[in-house]
């Protein structure tokens, strides 16, 4: 899976503009798997992506149009997707979302992610030995209703505590 | 099909809500290239000249490049331009962070504003939905509060918001447009001018994708300069340290504008520096939009947090004004980017207060009871405040140094430190010439980021030779050939302001050249951006910047330095004994540009 270094992120979004380009030959934040929140008042930059969780919530789709691959990267069949948005509705975090009625969400480039090479940082990894499945049990109270990018917000707040915690402690003693 | 350009110029009446959204037209940004080329070309061709800047009909324009957006590194900028509230000619700035690739995103190349709201408003673009909001709530806010409470009520993190703090609204001089909280558009008062229209922010969201022509082509050239960038020498030290780095390189060559340029070594520059802010008070470093540099940094002291500081402000408010105190700078950068004020132009008028003190020119009862020894930095953080709020003798000083010097009077007007009425930047030009001669010609007043002619600071003389034919032109206390130097590199930061890429990378390390950038234009855009095109736009830009400062009552005389540097030479130092020969560079460079005697161009 893909796993963050968020200490090093710099929030330039190359990750973004990365996967954007790769998978469509352009660039924008809507096209990209990867989105980064920032939180400018604190310091914080967070690239959130498909975390390959233990629920798999968008895999209950109505359709049966998503299905883990040998990776564990999330496979969505453009043939059986109706573009319903049950699986954006369902993911705590919001590494999911439709655009232009497709889907979105991290397929890990074949094997190869882009998003990884675009980091000059080492901020993101690509570990594809690490397969423990983290809960996002936690993120799903409460997100019912919120748009992916209220999810992502709410994620990002919530995981990057520790780094803050560290900074106040290191800089403020 | 129009690739890479966002496709649209949006125009907003503020003063009747009217907006209307146009076709960009490839022909037309064939002449012009976008964002500042495309800003400066819409106000010689349409701006009113004299008029009042605070007037209505002064227009505000948000440019933003053909490139930005899309897969070019560095390419993150925006530009703000209008006839500027400080200077009263030609007003641009540009800051990078995430506001202009949004807003090529959301589809457009160009924002037009003209008139004045009746009550405070914020414009909202959402891709093709366009809306002026009601800021009245917001009015007073400072530029962070602003910034969530529009990502707030808007319900989205991702909106991207240039805003204005208490300063732009109280209509100072110096009032600074930022974006990301923290990226400032500073000089020229273009937040003054959002406050004069009673425009609080411009939020954008842009849910679009940019296209390019040739998107293989594009991808190569773009990892060419992503790699130029890796491989650059400097590369670690601005990685590190960003544009802070300057503080002791610039002290190296005793030219770190030390009590108001009265000295150019600072004795405490260790206490100060870049390296011991890294040190002591970075957690980890910041970048605008898609970048590889990564040159930013955010900080913690004890009494705050932000972004930055970059090199112009950590000088500013220390050894320029005689200032040790390393958490205090840090505390005024904070406090800076809040209040949107510049850090340049603010840290004049307490370096001229200073001088003007030391000299017996003036005391404490001219400025009620402020105390402006050198250094003293409650001085400093009381009087940021009053300029903010326009309270006392702060309201004098909120409308720049020129302004307040005139108003004195009593010889004091020879230590205000500014060009055309834009205050010096932190580097004393007689120690590196084709600075100086920058600051005498630019467009926008004495500011080096016109021209950015770092190459004299690089000791490469065989490419000197190779390029110019020149030598001389890598020795920084040589004046032979800088004119040459300027011509060449003010249309290479013409050509960075249009395609809103960062200077530091650009210039300074030298990364941009003609020949390939009219390849990533031409690959980008699919439009036929020959080298020779494209240097066609450029002095075409140049010219009409000129005829449009004439108009505004720019005339040869002003095309000069303060005293100081042409008649004062540095006391000690590897740059002891230097002037600017001021008079004989602008001569040789109007002779270049083809301007007579006068500084026409024919």
């Amino acid at each position: 899976m893909i796993t963050l270094a968020l200490e090093k992120c710099s929030g330039c979004s190359r990750c973004e503009v990365h996967c954007s380009f790769f998978h469509s030959g352009k660039t924008g934040r809507s096209g990209a798997r990867i989105k980064v929140v920032k939180i400018e008042a604190s310091g914080i930059d967070f690239p959130v992506i498909c975390q390959h969780c233990r629920e798999r919530y968008c895999t209950r789709c109505p359709e049966k149009a998503i299905e883990v691959g040998p990776s564990g990267q999330i496979i969505v069949s453009p043939t059986l997707c109706t573009a319903c948005g049950t699986c954006e509705t369902l993911c705590p975090i919001g590494a999911i979302e439709l655009y232009q009625e497709i889907p979105y969400v991290c397929d890990l480039c074949g094997g190869e992610p882009r998003c990884v090479r675009a980091c000059t940082l080492d901020a993101i990894r690509y570990e594809p030995e690490v397969s423990e499945a983290v809960s996002l049990k936690e993120f799903k109270k409460g997100s019912r209703g919120l748009k992916p990018e209220e999810k992502r917000l709410r994620y990002t707040l919530t995981c990057s505590q520790d780094l803050r915690d560290n900074w106040v402690s290191e800089r403020r003693g | 099909m129009l690739h890479a350009y966002g496709g649209h110029i949006l125009s907003v009446d503020l003063a009747s809500g009217h907006t209307r959204r146009e076709k960009t037209d490839p022909d037309y940004m064939l002449q012009v290239i976008g964002g500042r080329g495309l800003n400066s070309t819409r106000l010689f061709d349409e701006l009113k000249r004299d008029i009042d800047p605070l007037a209505p009909e002064n227009m505000l324009l948000i440019g933003v490049g053909p490139l930005t957006g899309t897969l070019l590194s560095t390419s993150a900028y925006m530009t703000i331009s209008g006839k500027s509230p400080l200077t009263g000619i030609l007003g641009d700035s540009a800051a990078g962070g995430f506001f202009g690739p949004e807003l090529k995103q959301a589809g457009y190349d160009q924002i037009v504003m003209t008139g004045r709201s009746d009550r405070p408003v914020y414009l909202f673009v959402a891709d093709d939905y366009v809306e002026l909001r009601d800021a009245s709530h917001l009015w007073g806010k400072d530029i962070w509060e602003t910034t969530a409470a529009i990502r707030k009520e808007l319900n989205d993190n991702a909106v991207q918001i240039a805003a204005i703090g208490p300063a732009g609204e109280n209509l100072v001089k110096y009032a600074t447009v930022a974006c990301n909280n923290s990226r400032m558009c500073g000089r020229t008062g273009m937040g003054c001018l959002f406050g004069s229209k009673q425009l609080k922010a411009v939020a954008v969201r842009g849910r679009g994708q940019l296209t390019m022509a040739d998107p293989l082509g594009f991808l190569d050239l773009c990892r060419e300069l992503d790699q130029r960038i890796l491989n650059h020498p400097e590369y670690e030290k601005r990685n590190a340290m960003g544009s802070t780095l300057l503080m002791k390189a610039l002290n190296g060559i005793g030219i770190l504008p030390t009590r108001h340029f009265q000295e150019g070594l600072c004795g405490y520059v260790d206490s100060i520096s870049g390296e011991r802010l890294a040190e002591e008070y970075k957690v980890k470093n910041k970048s605008c939009y898609n970048c590889n540099l990564h040159c930013s940094r955010y900080y913690l002291t004890q009494a705050v947090e932000s972004e930055g500081p970059e090199y112009e402000t950590l000088c500013s408010y220390t050894s320029r004004i005689g200032i040790d105190d390393l958490e205090f700078a840090l505390k005024m950068n904070a406090f800076l980017n809040r209040m949107g004020v510049d850090s340049l132009s603010s840290g004049e008028t307490i370096g001229w207060a200073m001088e003007c003190v030391q000299r017996g020119l003036l005391s404490s009862d001219d400025f009620d009871g402020l105390d402006f020894t050198w250094g003293n930095t409650q001085t400093v953080e009381k009087l940021l405040s009053m300029i903010v709020y326009r309270q006392g003798i702060g309201d004098a000083f909120a409308e720049g140094t020129r302004s307040l010097a005139q108003r004195f009077g009593r010889g004091t007007e020879e230590y205000a430190l500014h060009v055309k009425g834009l205050d010096i930047i932190c580097g004393d030009p007689r120690g590196i010439k084709a600075f100086g001669l920058t600051y005498a010609i630019a467009s926008r007043g004495g500011d080096h980021l016109r021209a950015e002619p770092f190459f004299e600071l690089t000791e490469r003389y065989d490419e000197a030779e190779r390029r110019w034919g020149v030598r001389e032109i890598a020795d920084r206390l040589a004046d032979k050939g800088k004119a040459v130097l300027v011509e060449h590199t003010e249309r290479q930061a013409l050509l960075t302001d249009c395609l809103t890429m960062c200077k530091n990378v650009g210039l300074s390390m030298d990364i941009l050249d003609f020949d390939f950038a009219s390849q990533l234009l031409q690959t980008g855009t699919g439009l036929k951006f020959t080298a020779e095109k494209v240097d066609e736009a450029l002095k075409g830009v140049i010219k009409r910047d000129r005829l449009m400062n004439i108009d505004f009552g720019i005339d040869a005389s002003m095309d000069t330095l303060p005293k100081r540097f042409t008649h004062e030479p540095l006391e000690k130092g590897p740059s002891k004994g230097q002037v600017v020969p001021v008079k004989e560079m602008v001569k040789e460079y109007y002779r270049l540009r083809t301007w007579d005697e006068n500084g026409k161009p024919r």
